[in-house]
């Protein structure tokens, strides 16, 4: 079997924000997709198929994707949800075009959360018997990661502080994000606290959002009228439900991810030019670095400044739109790819996306685009 | 015929009412260790992992297959939950395809369950609808679909006896399913005379409320190669949806299941369904749907339902046989039910089904479909 190569050829995003309490669901979600299309020669009537994340958790309501496949343009079209942040439903959307059964998916990711509690999305995600008793949640996950990081490699609260200033002044000056007044490090510090050693700025920050992005195969890309960025590298992977029996100081699932997905397109990690990932809290962020090979262990910190330029959108710290974090990271990536100027980027050739799911970071996605 | 992906291993669980021996994860585990099982592997060989299953409040706990990880012994593999509607089944199987016609893996397991006995079946249905002009008339999914089969009985004159013909026949054929727990064979009066429940439905229109799980291992025509039974070949599947305007909705086919048959018949070669499919497997999860997709897939000509199941055509001795497993009345794990389907075609195919075997079958259909009768697949499955 020959596979045709993917390529992501435009994306849309709406603003992300605390709330966006004047618009409803199909309101986001259509205004993703009426952009889409804007530039790409393409249309609604040559989408296949429309692949969506989103979590009737955080609707209220089930089978969700039911109530918005008219603003999805999804009507009489393939469509299927894939509950995670958008990035894996991209990754659907690519093996379907690769295996030469479509030309061009509309993958599309939203989120409200500001209309639901997102401790509560986090702990009913915990199994019944012997998590959800105790009260364990992603903050206590995230809080027992950074405890250890913190301990194991002799950083301190301050740095991470300075990590979630960093990523929100990025978010102001480049990311799609509504941030008001950048926080400083002394007000991340200052912040209430979350789980020890964590302060709830050092969480990722729910935002509302929605972000398209089209898929096509190369036939289709070489005729779009942007340059197209190619899927070169996929890979996911998911560790184990029990935090407990998962390799403290470190995320395996995210390593076995990025050994996948770097291995088929033969990049090594430090000469991608571009990073995209998304750390559900500050010490998430910097273990999902090293994961990736971006940084050694314990030295996520110092990475910052080196080779690979790493979520200049801000990332996920920020503004994480749980349901669409990853699809976003995808967007970013291919819009730095494709407008390199913008970002303050010479001439990028490759970019690693990063998305991630579930209590303490549990199941990731890696994705490599090359243009 | 396209022989890019084959099914090689089927597992069912005891389906029941209320499976309290068992954990979510643990009836998942149960389906999946069956189908490893059936197709001489073990968790180690198999790449990648879909799950599917219904709606979170069907069972209580978020993205769930965060959960069954574990009990799957799928730790540091990719594992995704497909979930859309009562058809997640077949739309967990038609994202493992892809994964192999799409060069991502070799091996794909697919685990499909709902324990319906943990949360309220028809509560959570109900919040499908859209929560400002729906939720307050709408009650369920038995109201919608009692319109569905009120506007069949009045536009096209069809009666309650031909829907109660369908409780009668796969109330009878679900006796010889092993894995059926409702076994009790009923009369056409019987089904008339039930309770009514949102007329024209009646009680012995509706299907049971079961705790079940089903697991399929797919594999690449290369990984295929190695199996033990014999291989089950996909020859084309898809899940199509139509939006949600039900004022401009056809009530009379499923438009959607319809878009469905003709664009996955012609991919592989389908011209006349009636005559070139040795057996048909649909999710029925009313009486009524059945008959109506008859008219979608192309079994009979539009209207031509309720004389197509008074013709005993679609007996299992008959010419098209539908639902020998008896369907979703013989046992109704909603996420499960529509790769029971394609277990249930994928067995008949191959000459291995535990209950009503369709002599000779070498080609079948699957149907699956869910939401408020808006998402709808299928898949043909060839020996």
């Amino acid at each position: 079997m020959t596979h045709s190569r993917v390529a992501v050829v435009a994306s849309a995003q709406t603003e992300l924000r605390p709330a966006w309490s004047g618009a409803q669901h199909i309101d986001l979600i259509s205004a993703v997709v009426s952009n889409v299309f804007k530039g790409t020669g393409l249309g609604l009537a040559d989408v296949d198929f429309v692949f969506d994340s989103g979590s009737d958790v955080l609707d209220g309501r089930s089978i969700s994707n039911c109530g918005f496949l008219g603003a999805m343009g999804a009507h009489h079209k393939e469509e299927s949800r894939i509950e995670e942040d958008g990035l894996w439903a991209a990754l659907y959307g690519a093996t379907k075009i690769a295996a030469g059964a479509a030309s061009v998916g509309l993958i599309i990711a939203y989120s409200k959360p500001s209309e639901s509690d997102i401790n509560k999305f986090y702990s009913s995600q915990c199994e019944p018997f012997l998590q959800r008793p105790v009260g364990f949640d992603h903050r206590a996950a995230s809080g027992m990661q950074a405890q250890r990081y913190l301990a194991d490699h002799g950083r301190t609260a301050s740095e991470l502080a300075s990590l979630v200033a960093r990523r929100w002044r990025d978010a102001a000056a480049r990311g799609r994000v509504a941030v008001g007044t950048c926080p400083s490090a002394q007000d991340v510090l200052a912040a209430p606290n979350a789980a020890r050693p964590l302060t709830s700025l050092m969480m990722s920050r729910p935002t509302d959002g929605a972000v398209a992005v089209l898929l096509a195969s190369e036939e289709i890309a070489l005729r779009s009228q942007r340059a197209p960025a190619w899927i070169t590298g996929l890979g996911t992977s998911m560790d184990s439900h029990a935090f407990h029996s998962r390799k403290p100081g470190a995320l395996e699932a995210c390593e076995a991810a990025a050994r996948r997905a770097l291995s088929r397109a033969g990049l090594a990690p430090r000469s991608a030019s571009i990073a995209e990932v998304s750390g559900s809290s500050a010490v998430g962020e910097l273990l999902v670095l090293e994961a990736l090979g971006l940084a050694d262990a314990g030295k996520a910190l110092d990475a910052a400044d080196a080779g690979t330029a790493i979520n200049l959108s801000g990332g996920a710290l920020p503004a994480d739109p749980v349901m669409a974090t990853g699809l976003v990271r995808l967007s970013e990536a291919f819009r730095q790819l494709t407008y390199p100027r913008l970002y303050g980027l010479a001439s990028p050739t490759s970019a690693i996306v990063h998305g991630a799911g579930g209590v303490g970071m549990q199941s990731h996605c890696v994705m490599t685009l090359e243009v | 015929m396209q022989r890019d992906v084959a099914i090689t291993g089927l597992g069912q669980t005891r389906h029941s009412r209320r499976r309290t021996d068992v954990s979510q994860a643990g009836l998942a585990r149960e389906a999946a260790l069956k189908a490893l099982d059936d197709a001489g592997l073990t968790i180690d060989d198999i790449d990648s992992v879909v799950v599917a299953s219904g709606p979170e409040l069907f069972g209580a706990v978020n993205q769930p297959e965060k959960w069954l990880v574990d009990a799957l012994g799928a730790r540091l593999k990719p594992v995704v939950r497909i979930t859309s509607g009562g058809g997640t089944g077949l739309a967990g199987a038609l994202a493992a395809y892809y994964q192999i016609a799409g060069g991502f893996a070799e091996r794909v397991l697919v685990v499909a369950y709902d324990k319906l006995s943990e949360g309220a079946l028809q509560y959570s249905i109900s919040t499908l609808y859209d929560p400002f002009w729906g939720r307050d008339f709408a009650v369920g999914i038995m109201g919608f679909s009692a319109a569905y089969w009120r506007a069949r009985m009045d536009i096209l004159g069809h009666t309650e006896e031909a829907a109660a013909m369908v409780a009668v026949k796969n109330r009878r054929n679900a006796m010889s399913n092993p894995y059926a727990h409702v076994k009790k064979e009923v009369t056409v009066e019987e089904v008339l005379a039930s309770k009514p429940l949102a007329w024209p439905l009646k009680a012995l229109d509706v299907p049971p409320i079961s705790d079940g799980a089903a697991a399929v291992v797919m594999c690449s025509a290369r990984a295929a190669a190695g199996s033990p039974a014999p291989p089950a070949w996909i020859h084309g599947m898809g899940y199509y949806c139509e939006a949600d305007n039900a004022a401009e909705r056809s009530l009379l086919v499923s438009e959607p299941l319809a878009l469905a048959a003709r664009r996955i018949y012609r991919s592989c070669g389908i011209t006349n369904p009636r005559r070139q499919f040795d057996v048909v497997e649909v999710q029925e999860p009313y009486t009524c749907f059945e008959l109506n997709y008859y008219e979608s897939l192309g079994l009979c000509a539009p209207g031509e339902a309720a004389s197509l199941i008074a013709s005993g055509a679609t007996q299992p001795d008959g010419d098209i046989p539908v639902n020998p497993s008896g369907g979703c009345l013989g046992a109704n794990p909603i996420g499960a039910a529509g790769l029971i389907r394609m277990i249930e075609v994928a067995a008949q195919v191959t000459g291995r089904s535990e209950g009503i075997q369709i002599p000779g079958a070498r080609l079948g259909l699957a149907q699956s479909g869910g939401g408020w009768a808006n998402l709808r697949g299928l898949a043909v499955i060839g020996a």
